[in-house]
């Protein structure tokens, strides 16, 4: 439907101002909390720009350990494996030269106990994961998208963390099999450990490429 | 004008999910390098969690990372975890109106409710005896050199499998 102004259907619907206007308040926002804190200001336009990657590229974690049985598709499997590659690449990186300095490596709470509380959690995450076609970041991109069903996830996802945390003392104290957790590192040292990783991540791609082929018919 | 259409149009162009992993991973990496944490989201939720317990007069020993208890004055940004969980939603939200998609998509059916809200419960529960999610402890986890996120990543394919079967089942 043109007009005087020449501005057709495409640019009626074009939501791009109302983008520029939602751009302005949240560097606004940033600059704000930049005052409080350097760090903090940080942490939230990593978090834009994590939303923004996101819902850009559909990045699903979901349909990157279901598509391989559900429809035999391993596009996403394999991309997440190429993440999975570059960041061990980054991390590895960083925490060796921090190791190197003698300076405390960063982010090795990660280094998670294993038990049955890790078999647990996750059959119990990839199930929901399933059920509710989305995981943690695909159910927060969800939201900024504007969908309303992934609400009801995030309140029930809420609730569940809340039982998890009050039997958490449980899992800790029953069926734990390596309470401090390994670092790969510590066992095979940092170049074996980065090569043997990142041949497995390497193996894993064959595979998902193999499985494609054979379930493409 | 034409100029103008033009760097509207680049902000529709959708990405590939290769491209979607390099950005994440660049992400990743300076998020490491400036926060000295790895990318996680379910931390926040034990923050809020034990918060609403302590403000219900129950007693928890929720473990509480030294990621989410950095004090800063007001009360909201004591997280600076559920700052960036905030970020990704907003961030969602920005893409989607620069590429003219955002859409406000109501619930559909009450079967709809049922499944996410027991995938909700299960996800709840699993990450927070498994200490993360799928970005915690199964991309950081991994990422970070730990056998706990390949073991945690291993399951999480047993149960995707086991999801899938019951929604056949019961959701289709």
């Amino acid at each position: 439907m043109p007009s005087s102004k020449g501005t057709n259907l495409n640019r009626i619907n074009s939501q791009f101002h109302w983008g520029i206007i939602f751009f302005f308040i949240l560097l606004a926002v940033g600059l704000l909390l930049s005052t409080h804190s350097r760090l903090i200001s940080i942490y939230w336009l990593t978090g834009i720009a994590l939303g923004y990657i996101l819902q850009r590229s559909r990045f699903c974690f979901t349909a990157a350990t279901r598509d391989p049985f559900l429809t035999g598709s391993t596009t996403i499997t394999r991309a997440v494996l190429i993440g999975l590659g570059l960041t061990t690449i980054g991390f590895a990186g960083i925490k060796f030269f921090f190791a190197t300095w003698g300076l405390p490596i960063p982010g090795q709470e990660y280094i998670q106990g294993i038990g049955l509380s890790t078999i647990v959690g996750g059959v119990f995450f990839g199930i929901g994961t399933v059920l509710a076609s989305g995981c943690a970041s695909g159910m927060l991109m969800r939201i900024g998208e504007g969908y309303h069903l992934q609400i009801i996830t995030l309140i029930f996802f809420f609730i569940g963390s809340i039982l998890g945390n009050i039997h958490l003392e449980w899992w800790n104290q029953n069926f734990v099999l390596i309470p401090e957790g390994i670092f790969l590192p510590d066992v095979f040292g940092w170049l074996g450990a980065l090569g043997i990783q990142l041949a497995v991540i390497v193996g894993l791609y064959v595979l998902a490429v193999k499985w494609e082929e054979k379930h493409d018919d | 004008m034409e100029q103008k259409k033009k760097f509207e149009d680049w902000f529709k162009h959708s990405w590939t999910y290769v491209t979607g992993a390099i950005l994440l991973s660049f992400m990743q990496i300076i998020t490491l390098a400036i926060t000295g944490h790895p990318w996680g989201i379910t931390s926040a939720f034990a923050f809020w969690g034990s918060r609403l317990i302590n403000a219900l007069g129950g007693d928890s020993y929720f473990p509480v990372s030294s990621e989410n208890i950095q004090t800063y004055q007001a009360w909201f940004l004591q997280d600076p975890v559920t700052l960036r969980n905030i970020g990704i939603i907003v961030g969602a939200t920005l893409a989607a109106l620069l590429a003219s998609q955002f859409r406000v998509k109501k619930i559909k059916s009450k079967k709809q409710i049922i499944g996410v809200a027991a995938g909700g419960l299960l996800m709840g529960y699993g990450s927070s005896i498994a200490s993360g999610c799928n970005i915690g402890a199964f991309y950081s986890g991994i990422a970070s050199m730990s056998l706990s996120g390949w073991v945690f990543g291993v399951f999480l394919f047993v149960g995707a499998i086991i999801g899938g079967k019951l929604l056949i089942r019961f959701f289709m």
